[in-house]
């Protein structure tokens, strides 16, 4: 366990190296925020609550959704795992005495706890800023389930982009599918509109993936929405990283024969 | 007229020079179709569920923020397909002195530069766009006339000519400057934004900042509300001001830019 902290300290310390990188991030996710702001500004004009939402409701949830949005970076290992076999220097990951997918979760587990706090205080400036009446659960069993929820969630992330990172293995150049599937998941994940809005018979199938309970279902939590969701969907979430890590066992020891090391 | 002729015999050569090297990786062929087919395809879809809730969005109907989306759709399918591979190269070549190559050929480099990645790949982006125009057009419900029709195709293509400017402004920056990496996030994030919220919802500040500073808010707008007749002349005269605008300062920052150009230590 040492080995897998002491690599999670590395890559926290790695992020001070870039820090006009933090301090642009921190700015950048006033992008999402000043979206919802001027979008719902003029769509609530006249109207009180929309699909349950009040304006400092909708602008809570945003907030919310875009910190975890934030902090959620395993989009990065599917794009190093690519390349990384694509220019045969994956045998890096193969020859250091560690296992390959807990250094991708030790490294994502550095960079969230790193810049959870950054993320945190732009949350914060932006409450400030935009004037928002945040709305917050007032329940400790719920943020703690919420917390939980989307802790799971950034694991089932980080396992998603392993998977598909040892894709290349197979199929050689995955990055087109890679760029399709974050345009997906912005919809499916609740970070352009809250998935309550959609209707109802796509909800329900919403429920049945993994995504809805990522970014969208702790948001909602957080925003004193869905309660009654809340322990359903921690065990949805757990059941789908203990799926989706027998997809990874799988993949890992039908693929790994064709990696020869010299690039493609 | 030389001139131009002589411009037209290098962007067909450029063209098949890329052609070649595209069908070597045929699998990347359509990449940028399905990308960003898929992006605009989810926006419709998010549009699509707002909707289903309200009515209108500061005025306008489901036919056209249709039409809103398909218009930066195709604004967008004009840039991928003859000029943004091109452009978008110009920050490495001034880093690693590759701009040497252009400086010494006896064409304009920024015309090289711009056209040399002309990506056949996206022209179905193209072709996607102008459904879902037709099907926001439908969904208006309006009568449209040849006029109007014509307006819209004006304001589309000095749309793309803003676009284009914007592009080579930013990227002009990488003569006077180390690291792009935030010039770059600006337009990104501009971009973004723009694409999600049309002009009709900037007002105070934000007006300012998206109709002047970065008009990427004026892009697909401007088309949009000529087509739907909602155009004054005030607005027409300020939106050929701000491509003016940004046409003389494209030119500049490059001109300047050049002369600062020192090679591969740059």
């Amino acid at each position: 366990m040492g080995k897998y902290w002491a690599v999670s300290k590395t890559y926290m310390k790695t992020q001070l190296v870039w820090r006009a990188d933090v301090l642009f991030n921190m700015i950048f996710t006033v992008s999402k925020i000043l979206f919802a702001y001027l979008l719902w500004g003029i769509i609530f004009q006249g109207r009180e609550t929309i699909g349950g939402f009040t304006f400092h409701g909708m602008l809570s949830y945003y907030i919310i959704s875009s910190f975890l949005l934030q902090i959620e970076k395993s989009e990065g290992i599917s794009n190093e795992i690519h390349d990384r076999i694509r220019n045969g220097t994956f045998s890096k990951y193969m020859v250091i005495p560690v296992g390959i997918q807990k250094y991708f979760m030790a490294m994502e587990l550095g960079v969230v706890l790193f810049y959870l706090l950054f993320d945190l205080i732009a949350a914060v400036i932006w409450i400030l800023i935009f004037h928002i009446r945040f709305v917050f659960t007032d329940s400790l069993a719920v943020v703690g389930c919420a917390a939980l929820m989307a802790a799971a969630g950034m694991i089932f992330m980080v396992q998603l982009n392993y998977y598909l990172g040892l894709l290349t293995l197979k199929y050689q150049g995955i990055n087109t599918f890679l760029m399709i599937k974050n345009n997906l998941l912005a919809l499916i994940m609740g970070s352009i509109v809250p998935l309550t809005l959609f209707p109802e018979a796509v909800i329900n199938m919403m429920k049945a993936l993994p995504f809805y309970y990522v970014v969208y279902l702790p948001s909602m939590l957080l925003s004193g929405k869905c309660q009654e969701e809340a322990v359903r969907g921690l065990f949805v979430i757990i059941a789908w990283c203990v799926a989706m890590q027998l997809v990874i066992y799988v993949t890992w020891n039908q693929y790994i024969r064709k990696y020869d090391g010299v690039g493609i | 007229m030389k001139h131009f002729k002589k411009n037209l015999r290098v962007l067909r050569e450029l063209f098949y020079l890329r052609f070649h090297g595209l069908t070597v990786f045929r699998l990347d062929f359509f990449g940028p179709f399905f990308v960003d087919g898929s992006l605009f395809v989810m926006q419709l879809l998010a549009f699509g569920v707002i909707y289903s809730n309200v009515d209108t969005i500061g005025g306008w109907h489901q036919g056209e923020m249709i039409l809103y989306i398909g218009t930066f759709s195709l604004l967008n399918a004009i840039n991928m397909t003859l000029y943004f591979f091109g452009v978008n190269g110009i920050p490495y070549k001034v880093r690693s002195g590759e701009l040497d190559l252009y400086l010494t050929k006896p064409v304009s480099p920024l015309f090289r530069l711009s056209f040399e990645n002309i990506s056949p790949g996206s022209v179905p982006l193209i072709m996607m766009s102008i459904c879902i125009i037709a099907y926001g057009v439908h969904r208006m419900e309006a009568q449209l006339d040849a006029v109007r029709i014509l307006e819209y195709l004006f304001w589309v293509i000095i749309m793309a000519i803003l676009y284009y400017d914007m592009e080579v402004v930013i990227r002009s920056f990488s003569l006077y400057v180390l690291s792009m990496a935030r010039m770059e996030q600006i337009e990104e994030a501009g971009i973004d934004l723009c694409m999600k919220l049309p002009g009709i919802a900037f007002y105070g500040v934000y007006k300012f900042i998206f109709y002047l500073l970065l008009p990427y808010g004026i892009m697909a707008t401007l088309p949009v509300q000529s087509m739907i007749g909602d155009m004054d002349c005030m607005l027409a005269v300020y939106g050929i001001f701000v491509v003016g605008l940004f046409s003389a300062l494209a030119h500049l920052m490059w001109k300047q830019g050049l002369k600062r150009y020192n090679s591969a230590s740059s």
